[in-house]
């Protein structure tokens, strides 16, 4: 026998499963920023926060990150991290992140611990499926 | 062509000379080894008061500060205090393995200069202020056993104690809840701990001088010294982990040495630090940093626990080397020789190692592992 569903859970049910209307992603503000990341027209560009990172010292980094280059989608979910491959570690801290607007975030509470060669990975989302982005950057003492 | 017996005899004096000449030629620096040197200064470091912290700097907080440090009345069998471990005419440590208080504890006792630069305090890190990290070892049933009401009675029945308190927190310690008592008596002990500092080392001279391209700067450093420290910055990848002025990174690395206190029992280093400082009340998200706007809260808020947080430690300050031995979080290394032996012969299939891959022996010659003592001596 099929239970009907309370109305107010069901209208919950429907807003948060049913397909969420695609945002565009704020595309003059990504090709302003200094980096700049492309890959099969997943465009992502970044700016550290002092633009030179130093070592040991916190940092925070904006993101704006486009799905598609032409139509210029925003992503569900942006996420930083970073790490250096040839050390094989990650950062001692967990960047936070601060939302601007669809496809617009900045992470605080970076940290590259040691000099070297540093990897900040990007991970775009659109839905479950990920894509990463990568950029090498060397950090001296 | 035959040479005559004068010129043969020439040319063996000028090989003779190039020869002693190639032993005893000073050391040299080339540019990016001379910018990895001056990177370890200047020397001192200017510091600020600590925002979390509104007695630090504060001249009668320090002076409170110094007696609650040598105090036996911070002890629950007024028979010990901080200076019983960390002695001043010992580096502010105590000379020993681990430290003793009321009984012994897993952990080698730290020198307490230049507290100012740390970002974490204890060998774990699991503070995030010195004057939460002066609150442990007063409750540390193995230190001086005390409790906040036990700490808040004392204060409160000693005299001179009680009218220091009054003074820098404007009520005596009776009228204080025994929670705010102790934060006081700890934010005093961090006021006069800032305050010990080291000064200039001969390194810093030869560091200055470099700096400035002053020949007479430089000419005093002695040349093992200079070899040592060319392996510093070079091959032996020694600021890696211990850069800067203060010759740390102020993180966590585990470099492959056991971690048991004792058969069966494991030290867990960072990984402990980082759980024992998110349930702390006395953390620097909690409700006794003096800082509204916890400015210097962004490390704790991120820090990031992950299993290979196990058995690392902090890279200790580097600086007044020769003076604090026993050396390592457990004390395990009676020498500067025994702590470059461990570098240069460094187990590679260490159990741990999926942590740091950076760490390979070094296969020091005798004379190389001389050099390196020699240059850490100079600090
Ligand atoms: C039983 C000996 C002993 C006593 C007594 C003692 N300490 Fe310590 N102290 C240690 C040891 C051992 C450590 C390392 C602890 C760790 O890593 O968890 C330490 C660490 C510290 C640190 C951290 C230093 C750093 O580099 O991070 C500070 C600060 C400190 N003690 C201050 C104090 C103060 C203040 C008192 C008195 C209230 C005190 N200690 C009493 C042995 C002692
Ligand atoms: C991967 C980072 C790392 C590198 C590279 C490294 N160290 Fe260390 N060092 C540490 C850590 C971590 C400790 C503390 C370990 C502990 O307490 O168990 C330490 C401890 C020491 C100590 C003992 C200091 C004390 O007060 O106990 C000395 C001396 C030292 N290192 C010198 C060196 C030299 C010389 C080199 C280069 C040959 C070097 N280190 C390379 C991380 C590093
Ligand atoms: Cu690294």
């Amino acid at each position: 026998m099929r239970r009907l569903l309370p109305g107010p859970v069901l209208c919950a049910a429907l807003l948060t499963a049913g397909p969420a209307l695609a945002d565009h992603c704020p595309w003059d503000t990504l090709v302003a920023l200094p980096g700049q990341l492309n890959d099969g027209g997943t465009a992502v560009a970044y700016k550290t926060n002092p633009a030179r990172i130093e070592v040991g010292k916190p940092f925070s980094i904006e993101v704006v990150a486009c799905i598609d280059d032409e139509k210029h989608m925003a992503p569900s979910r942006i996420r930083v991290d970073a790490g250096m491959p040839m050390h094989g570690h990650g950062m001692n801290y967990q960047p936070s992140e601060r939302k601007i607007g669809p496809g617009h975030s900045s992470f605080d509470g970076m940290v590259f611990h040691m000099p070297g060669h540093w990897q900040i990975m990007f991970d775009v989302y659109e839905g479950d499926k990920r894509q990463r982005l990568n950029q090498k950057i060397s950090v001296k003492r | 062509m035959k040479l005559s017996r004068t010129a043969c005899a020439a040319l063996l004096a000028g090989a003779a000379i190039v020869l002693t000449g190639a032993a005893t030629a000073p050391t040299t620096f080339d540019d990016d080894e001379t910018a990895l040197i001056v990177s370890h200064g200047p020397w001192p470091v200017k510091t600020d008061a600590d925002p979390s912290n509104r007695v630090s700097g504060k001249p009668a907080a320090i002076a409170y500060g110094k007696t609650l440090f040598e105090s036996n009345d911070l002890s629950v069998d007024r028979q010990r205090s901080c200076a019983t471990c960390h002695q001043a005419d010992l580096a502010f440590a105590d000379g020993i393995m681990r430290g003793i208080g009321l009984t012994r504890v897993d952990r080698n006792t730290p020198a307490l200069f230049n507290m100012r630069l740390n970002r974490w305090f204890g060998r774990d890190g699991k503070s995030d202020s010195l004057w939460a990290q002066s609150i442990a070892p007063i409750l540390d049933a193995r230190e001086l056993g005390m409790t906040p009401t036990t700490l808040k009675t004392r204060l409160a029945t000693t005299q001179t104690l009680s009218d220091g308190y009054r003074q820098i927190f404007g009520a005596a310690p009776a009228a204080h809840e025994a929670e705010t008592v102790m934060v006081n008596v700890a934010k005093s002990l961090a006021a006069f701990q800032e305050t010990i500092v080291s000064g200039k080392s001969s390194f810093d001279m030869f560091r200055d001088g470099l700096a400035a391209e002053d020949p007479a700067g430089i000419a005093g450093y002695p040349e093992a010294a200079r070899r040592g420290l060319k392996l510093f910055v070079g091959k032996g990848r020694c600021d890696l982990c211990h850069f800067g002025a203060n010759f740390t990174n102020g993180e966590f690395h585990d470099i492959g040495l056991p971690h048991f206190p004792e058969p069966g029992r494991v030290d867990k280093g960072r990984y402990g630090g980082i759980q024992q400082l998110r349930k702390s009340r006395f953390n620097l998200l909690g409700p006794f940093n003096d800082d509204k706007l916890r400015a210097t809260a962004g490390f704790t808020r991120h820090v990031r626990l992950t299993p290979k947080n196990w058995g690392e430690f902090r890279v200790p300050s580097l600086r007044n080397a020769a003076r604090t031995a026993p050396y390592m979080h457990d004390g395990s290394k009676a020498t500067l020789e025994d702590v470059v032996d461990h570098y240069s012969e460094i187990p590679e299939d260490r159990p741990h190692q999926d942590g740091e891959k950076l760490l390979r022996p070094l296969n020091l010659t005798d004379a190389e592992k001389a050099d390196l003592v020699a240059f850490l001596k100079t600090l």
